[in-house]
């Protein structure tokens, strides 16, 4: 592949959120190259602070479809390219070899039409897995409205599929994607959910993640998206709010067992239509919504807890906001508490819960002892008393305007880097 | 203050912890002698390692911290951070004093300090095995510079004697001087001195193209190199070709 080509299919494909190279424990096998690390690894960082661990091409960028938010749509004008499967195995195999990436994020514009294109990519993970032995991580895109036997047959190939939901509603996908339908996203999610259901009761144990250091003699080789679904909205370019987004978040989770849902705050393109909104969505938002993914997966907490109808407070985090409105729980003893009530504690983190329940049973902790473990209390010491003694302020209004951070994006200048400054003017971020 | 100085390796350790049972002398600092200056009231100790000893104080160790206490207590040693050696040394005499496991204590200062330490290094073997970068020698072998903060290399090395098996990869330390050295099946530890390396006629190409391809995937937009940092320092870069000239 030439240097123009991969520099049109990666521009292409860079809006794609998802990069995780995590979940998978495929290991290495006599005869081939690689295996998959289960934490996922990183590879480098982009200048935009973002992690690259998969190779992330489209295999075309040449769009039947013409959704309006986004780039690749068949009405912009853009310079096109398509790739052969081969290409893209060999500078796979090329750059796996040198430690460049961890394995191929493979998606594709619906080029000529949605079957056509899938096939494409199962024929590439084909290629990779059987032609040339590459046993790395692949994380493939399924396409809307694909026949069912193909998104199934790439399922057995792939690490990990996602299907993109794109947006958060069936009348916003009826608008701005008109060619796609919420049923064509759907269904092929549902049958993936299902199959691998069924994949690992047949299997038992041996479909779930497994530690050994080398692959047991009874288990098989054969394997059915080991590191699951994930899928994708964009934030912002329709009207859903916050809370609408979460709880179809939560029915994904619950109901197809996805492992992440992406958010992608929109990005204005050029000549997108009147439908679309001028402004970018702010990133803060974006990062609340994870935060709040975070909660709903992590924390223990259901999407009604934290909304309450519109969006997340831009000013405070979801959980201390949740905190805030719920004073009646706190502050709880840090000695005494259960897990999931310390999880529910503004500040302690999942690492930290685990660790003050480990610590306590040696003896009874206080604030220097959480200190000492690394807890946070920043936040933490309003919501919690050690040992009985409460540190924290009990007024809610002083509270809330302490914890709140209006200027979070706000930073000293520095001399040596104008692109601060550049930043500081930018105007989504003025809300 | 008594100081102890013994050599920095699991067997020194276990040794120092002997002497310090069987004499009953209680170290303020352990050191592997380098870079050290005593102060003028210290008594230093010199601890010859004895590998029966060790292996006795093995044995308990095991018994009272756990089976992996011994693989922690090595991994610790291998951080570049002045204070690891006594970091190491007074969690494995704390576990024999107290003769039960205090891994789970975090707030007791020693542990705290010991697995902070303990995950430092963990945490850049991580970052490694994501920012090494093979470069492919026109004999066929891949080969790897780089220069980490702690003494990881036996750390780095069985991750890609896994992946790459098959494949003869060198792993050069140039800081230390020390390489992994595969064949493809086997793994070697050993010194080094330079190393001349010769690319492969199609090397450059695969470079330039990974460069352009990092140049691309980046989003002009949302620029953030603050978190880039952050997550991939800078130190690390000279020796990825993606960065190597804006280092």
């Amino acid at each position: 592949m030439d240097e123009h080509k991969i520099a049109i299919l990666a521009d292409a494909a860079k809006y794609d959120v998802s990069c995780s190279s995590s979940g998978s424990d495929r290991k290495y096998r006599p005869g081939e190259i690689g295996n998959a690390a289960f934490s996922g690894i990183c590879h480098t960082f982009t200048a935009d602070g973002r992690c690259v661990s998969l190779l992330k091409l489209l295999l075309s960028n040449d769009c039947a479809y013409d959704c309006a938010y986004c780039r690749n749509r068949r009405s912009n004008s853009l310079p096109r390219a398509t790739a052969q499967p081969d290409e893209i195995c060999r500078l796979t195999m090329a750059f796996y070899r040198r430690n460049y990436i961890e394995g191929l994020f493979l998606s594709s514009a619906v080029y000529k039409n949605p079957n056509y294109t899938m096939e494409l990519l199962l024929e590439t993970a084909r290629k990779l897995r059987e032609e040339y032995k590459f046993n790395g991580y692949i994380h493939l895109k399924g396409m809307p409205s694909a026949d069912k036997l193909l998104i199934e047959r790439a399922a057995k190939y792939a690490d990990r599929m996602s299907l993109n939901i794109e947006l958060p509603s069936e009348n916003s996908l009826k608008l701005l994607a008109p060619q796609k339908s919420a049923p064509a996203i759907i269904t092929p999610m549902r049958m993936l959910a299902d199959k691998r259901r069924i994949f690992i009761a047949e299997r038992g144990a041996a479909a779930l993640p497994d530690f050994s250091p080398v692959l047991s003699e009874n288990r098989k080789r054969e394997y059915f998206l080991p590191a699951g679904q994930t899928t994708q909205m964009i934030i912002g370019a329709s009207p859903e709010p916050d809370s609408h987004i979460l709880k179809l978040s939560q029915a994904l989770y619950k109901n197809f067992g996805l492992k992440r849902v992406y958010y992608s705050a929109y990005q204005p393109v050029p000549g997108a239509g009147a439908m679309l909104p001028l402004s970018p969505a702010p990133k803060l938002r974006e990062h609340r919504l994870y935060q709040a993914d975070w909660l709903l997966r992590f924390y223990g907490f259901t999407a009604e807890e934290i909304t309450d109808g519109g969006n997340l407070s831009l000013e405070l985090d979801p959980k201390c906001a949740w905190a805030l409105k719920n004073m009646q729980h706190f502050p709880v003893e840090i000695n005494s508490a259960p897990l999931s009530v310390l999880l529910r504690v503004p500040g302690i983190g999942v690492k930290s819960a685990y660790r003050i329940i480990s610590a306590r049973k040696y003896a009874k902790l206080d604030f220097a002892d959480l200190k000492r473990m690394r807890v946070t209390l920043k936040r933490a010491m309003h919501f919690i008393t050690c040992k009985g003694k409460f540190f924290g302020s009990e007024n809610v209004r002083a509270l809330t305007r302490l914890l709140s951070s209006p200027y979070e994006n706000a930073r000293q200048l520095s001399f040596f880097s104008p692109d601060y400054y550049k930043e500081l003017h930018d105007p989504e971020d003025e809300f | 203050m008594i100081i102890f100085i013994a050599e920095k390796s699991l067997d020194g350790l276990l040794s120092a912890l002997f002497y310090s049972f069987t004499q009953k002398a209680a170290p303020g600092k352990v050191t592997d002698g380098t870079a050290f200056q005593p102060g003028m009231y210290d008594s230093v100790i010199k601890i010859e390692t004895d590998a029966l000893q060790a292996e006795r104080v093995k044995k308990g160790l095991i018994r009272y911290g756990g089976a992996d206490i011994v693989r922690r207590l090595s991994v610790c040693l291998l951080s570049c951070e002045e204070e690891a050696f006594t970091a190491a040394f007074r969690y494995a005499y704390k576990t024999l004093f107290l003769r039960k496991d205090i891994s789970g204590n975090m707030a007791d200062p020693v542990t705290a300090q010991f697995i902070f330490t303990e995950q430092k290094v963990w945490r850049e073997r991580h970052n490694i095995l994501g920012f090494l970068r093979f470069a492919e020698s026109a004999g066929g072998v891949i080969y790897a510079r780089y220069s980490p903060d702690n003494d990881i290399t036996e750390l780095v090395a069985p991750h890609f004697l896994k992946r790459l098996s098959g494949l003869a990869f060198v792993i050069h330390d140039v800081k230390r001087n020390k390489a992994a050295v595969s064949d493809g099946y086997s793994l070697k530890i050993m010194r080094t001195g330079e190393a001349a390396f010769i690319p492969s006629a199609e090397e450059k190409n695969f470079a330039a193209l990974w460069k352009r391809y990092y140049e691309e995937i980046n989003i002009p937009e949302r620029l953030n190199p603050r978190q880039q940092r952050r997550c991939m320092p800078v130190r690390y870069r000279k020796f990825m070709p993606e960065t190597y000239e804006k280092f």
